[in-house]
């Protein structure tokens, strides 16, 4: 690797910050930066690969070669290259990814700022080698201090089994009388599911403005700055009137019928590997920004909240209609199929999946239709 | 001749192997002898193995073979059996173009490699929305909350309590053929019809556990619930609940694989896949439909005015011809011939499948053979003699509803091109005079 300048510089940046004081200061600006890979990225104890390779240990590592993971063929080669992860290529990647390594499936835009790439490969470091137990201990801590009380109503302690069978508890409900009541807080816990006419709906609020940059933080990455969709990754935006094209693109703005969906579905599953990480009003601000990128709202100081959410309306909520394929032609006329002679002449292919071979193995393009 | 229909094993001279003398396709015959000097193809030396005497004796049988001298391996030396080293190749693969991230994708099952009718664990066919949830039993719970006179939590112990049910059936994702709306894509029958498993569930009836909880009387729809990344949802009328669901922890016997929902999933008999939730954690009760991202967004079925079918929850009559196939060709030249594959329905059992060979023209019954359970897949056959002429082979379906399998273009004039899914149409593979398949469409 050819070592340009800017990344003379930055190593210069993290050795003097892992040699003064304000390492640790680094540190914890990183953690938060390190909120931008973290959809994709894992770090810390027991930490998986996700969207993208957990990222322990990835100082001397050579790139492409966490286990597990399906890494772009650019990627490998890179490493069988011998591109090792240090500082400098740590940050070059991070910088721009996709003009350091081009092939790379990281969809991430790239970071700007040196400071943030600095404070970031800080952060980095403390889960590669030795510098590894810092940053752990305290995430043990934290995660420590997030668990819940374990409650003794849910607790099936080995210590019940030792009692005489005769002598357990049988519950009065029901005819196997099996289980027990869930407590409301239990309830609480999972129960998040909203229905078009509001009923679900968490009390709280938040405007388009703050719902832009919660989203360019943590959406933009994947679901494209605006709203386009990066790669395959689904767009949230667009394609209004394109239903009866040929391709039709099929978003909220131009397919969904129902906001509450948008809502139910950011909060129950993004951002995609990070899931019920937002707060009920980020949601708010989201299904606000994405209303807006929508052109459903226009104003940016528009603010969604639990008051306001069921008078708005998505604009293909008509367009659904019941399953009436029994009445389909081929269905309703229940003739007896022809057995002889059905057609005449003989059959003549009229397209052949060859043609655009895009069966795995077939080293050709790729398909056009995605699944969905 | 172009095409000609097979004639009965029966109606033959039995025994001799050879190709007959009042075969009628000469030219056919004069194709696979020049071909076998020409192309000198590995397809045209195994005809010859087969249909000529052979000149030397067959090493496989005068030498003495390493497995028939030395002591194999003992048992435990393979406490969990995996299959023959010489069926690698026989797995589950994906379409890496498809989706954005395999964490949000599917893989196919292999059906050209697969006899009988249940589907082997290993190779069901994935597709997930948040990667596999690796759950401990001891941590997984089952609430039942809404309109229920009390909510309840279930330990897998709990569940397992209930009283048990066995049933055989059909999986089938709503893509399932999705990519052929446009005309044929994809060669092989794995990647245009291998979203579909069929698997003896073993399990407790939904309805037990809901009526456990005592259902009011407004309730109407239900709302299963997974504990995975995505924590699927899909809304379910309480009818169905009733009549024929199941929350299972076996498949074929042994504990749900991870990717299949382990520890519990529910299934949906006939049903969309996609409702069949895995790693089921909650079931909720309410009065109306809650409109998920899975019921709005996706598994709808845009029509060409526009319009959006929605809740098209029954898995239509459907069939598709296994072997031969784009990935499984004809390898011994012309002769006895065993054509086969599966059909399904959602609406019931399997009444009838015809088969063709000139595309259409002509169809013929063929054997139903196997185990025959409602919204299970049936195995079929048609034994026949192949003449080394290039085929069109077609099945259609026929269920115990009335219901009979469509044709692609009959389903492009009903919807458009758009729906993506509930796509049965009859699917063509044009089987070559090389005895290799590819898959097209005809006139
Ligand atoms: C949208 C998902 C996504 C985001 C966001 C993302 N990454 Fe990645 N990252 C990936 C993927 C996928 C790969 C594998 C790339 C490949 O194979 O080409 C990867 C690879 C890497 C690698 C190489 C790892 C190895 O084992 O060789 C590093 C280092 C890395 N990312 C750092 C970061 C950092 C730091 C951030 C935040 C500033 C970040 N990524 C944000 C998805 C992401
Ligand atoms: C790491 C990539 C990634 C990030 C970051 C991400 N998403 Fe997604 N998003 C996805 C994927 C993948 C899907 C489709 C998941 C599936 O197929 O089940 C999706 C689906 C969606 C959908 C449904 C789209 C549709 O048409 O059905 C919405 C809405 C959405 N995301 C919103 C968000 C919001 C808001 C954020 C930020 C808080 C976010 N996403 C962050 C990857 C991402």
């Amino acid at each position: 690797m050819s070592r340009s300048p800017s990344a003379l510089l930055l190593a210069g940046a993290i050795a003097a910050l892992i040699d003064s004081g304000s390492y640790a200061q680094g540190v914890d600006i990183g953690e938060k930066v390190f909120r931008k890979c973290k959809a994709c990225h894992a770090v810390g104890d027991g930490a998986k690969n996700r969207v993208g390779p957990h990222l322990n240990d990835i100082f001397g590592r050579k790139a492409g070669t966490v286990d597990g993971f399906k890494y772009s063929k650019a990627m490998t080669a890179a490493g069988e290259n011998g591109l090792e992860w240090d500082a400098q290529s740590i940050g070059r990647f991070v910088a721009k990814p996709r003009d350091a390594i081009r092939g790379t499936k990281m969809a991430f835009a790239g970071m700007e700022k040196e400071e943030d790439r600095a404070s970031l490969i800080a952060y980095l470091k403390t889960f590669s080698g030795r510098g590894a137990g810092r940053q752990p201990e305290k995430k043990k801590a934290a995660v420590a201090a997030e668990k819940p009380t374990a409650n003794p109503a849910i607790a099936t302690g080995a210590e019940g089994k030792k009692e005489l069978a005769k002598n357990a508890e049988v519950p009065g409900h029901g005819t196997f009388h099996l289980g027990r009541v869930a407590l409301d807080e239990e309830i609480t816990a999972w129960d998040i599911d909203i229905r078009p006419d509001g009923a679900g709906l968490p009390d709280g609020r938040g405007t388009v403005s703050l719902g832009e940059s919660i989203y360019t933080e943590r959406c933009a990455a994947c679901h494209g700055d605006f709203g386009d969709g990066r790669d395959r990754w689904p767009a949230l935006a667009g394609g209004q009137g394109s239903l009866m094209k040929e391709r039709p693109e099929k978003t909220i703005g131009s397919y969904w019928p129902y906001l509450s969906t948008v809502y139910d579905y950011i909060r129950r599953a993004m951002p995609f590997g990070d899931a019920r990480s937002l707060t009920d009003d980020e949601v708010y601000a989201l299904t606000a920004y994405v209303l807006y990128l929508n052109d459903i709202v226009t104003e940016e100081d528009f603010e969604l909240s639990s008051e306001n959410f069921t008078a708005l309306h998505l604009p293909n909520e008509d367009a659904f209609i019941p399953d009436d394929r029994a009445q389909e032609g081929h269905y309703a006329n229940r003739n007896e199929p022809c057995m002889n002679d059905c057609i005449p002449g003989k059959a003549k292919v009229t397209m052949r999946a060859r043609v655009l071979d895009v069966t795995p193995d077939s080293e050709t393009v790729e398909g056009t239709d995605t699944i969905e | 001749m172009w095409c000609v229909i097979g004639e009965p094993m029966g109606k033959r001279k039995k025994g001799d192997g050879r190709p007959h003398l009042d075969d009628r396709k000469s030219l056919s015959r004069r194709r696979l002898l020049t071909g076998a000097a020409s192309a000198g193809a590995a397809l045209s030396t195994a005809a010859l193995t087969h249909s000529q005497a052979r000149a030397a004796a067959d090493p496989a049988i005068t030498e003495i073979q390493d497995w028939n001298r030395y002591l194999g391996d003992g048992v435990d030396e393979r406490p969990y059996g995996l299959p023959s080293e010489f069926e690698k190749h026989v797995v589950r693969r994906d379409v890496s173009w498809l989706t954005a991230d395999p964490k949000s994708s599917v893989n196919f099952t292999p059906l050209h490699e697969l006899e009988g009718i249940i589907t082997p664990n290993g190779l069901c066919f994935e597709r997930h929305h948040g990667g596999i949830a690796e759950i401990d039993p001891a941590k997984h719970r089952l609430m039942i909350n809404g309109l229920v006179d009390t909510p309840l939590v279930f330990t897998m112990e709990d569940i397992m309590r209930f009283p048990r049910h066995n049933r055989i059936y059909f999986l089938e994702c709503a893509a399932n053929s999705g990519m052929e709306w446009r005309g044929a894509q994809l060669n092989g029958c794995q990647f245009t019809h291998g979203m579909v498993h069929n698997v003896m569930y073993t399990g407790v009836r939904l309805s037990d556990v809901l009526k456990e909880a005592g259902l009011q009387s407004t309730a109407k729809w239900l709302l299963p619930e997974g504990a995975d990344a995505a924590a699927m949802t899909r809304s379910i009328p309480l009818k169905k609940g009733l009549d024929d669901c199941l929350i299972a922890f076996k498949m074929n016997g042994e504990a749900l694989r991870p990717e299949q929902g382990y520890p519990l999933r529910l299934v949906v008999p006939g049903w969309e896949g996609n409702m069949w939730i895995k790693w089921l954690r909650r079931i909720e009760v309410g009065d109306e439909p809650w409109h998920q991202r899975e019921e709005t967004s996706k598994y709808t079925d845009l029509l060409a005015n526009g319009k959006a079918r929605r809740f098209t929850w029954t898995m239509d009559v459907k069939s598709v011809i296994t072997n031969p196939s784009p990935q499984a060709p004809i390898t011994h030249g012309r002769g006895q011939t065993v054509l086969t594959g599966l059909a399904w329905s959602g609406y019931g059992k399997i009444a009838r499948v015809d088969v063709t060979i000139d595309g259409g023209r002509n169809w013929q019954r063929a054997r139903l053979d196997g185990p025959s359970f409602s919204k299970s897949v049936h195995r079929f056959y048609h034994d026949f003699y192949w003449d080394g002429s290039p085929l069109f082979l077609q099945s259609r379906a026929i269920d115990d509803a009335g219901n009979v399998q469509p044709t692609k273009a009959e389903l492009r004039t009903a919807r458009g091109q758009n729906s993506i899914y509930h796509n049965n149409g009859i699917q063509t593979w044009h089987v070559r005079e090389d005895g290799s398949a590819e898959n097209v469409e005809i006139s």
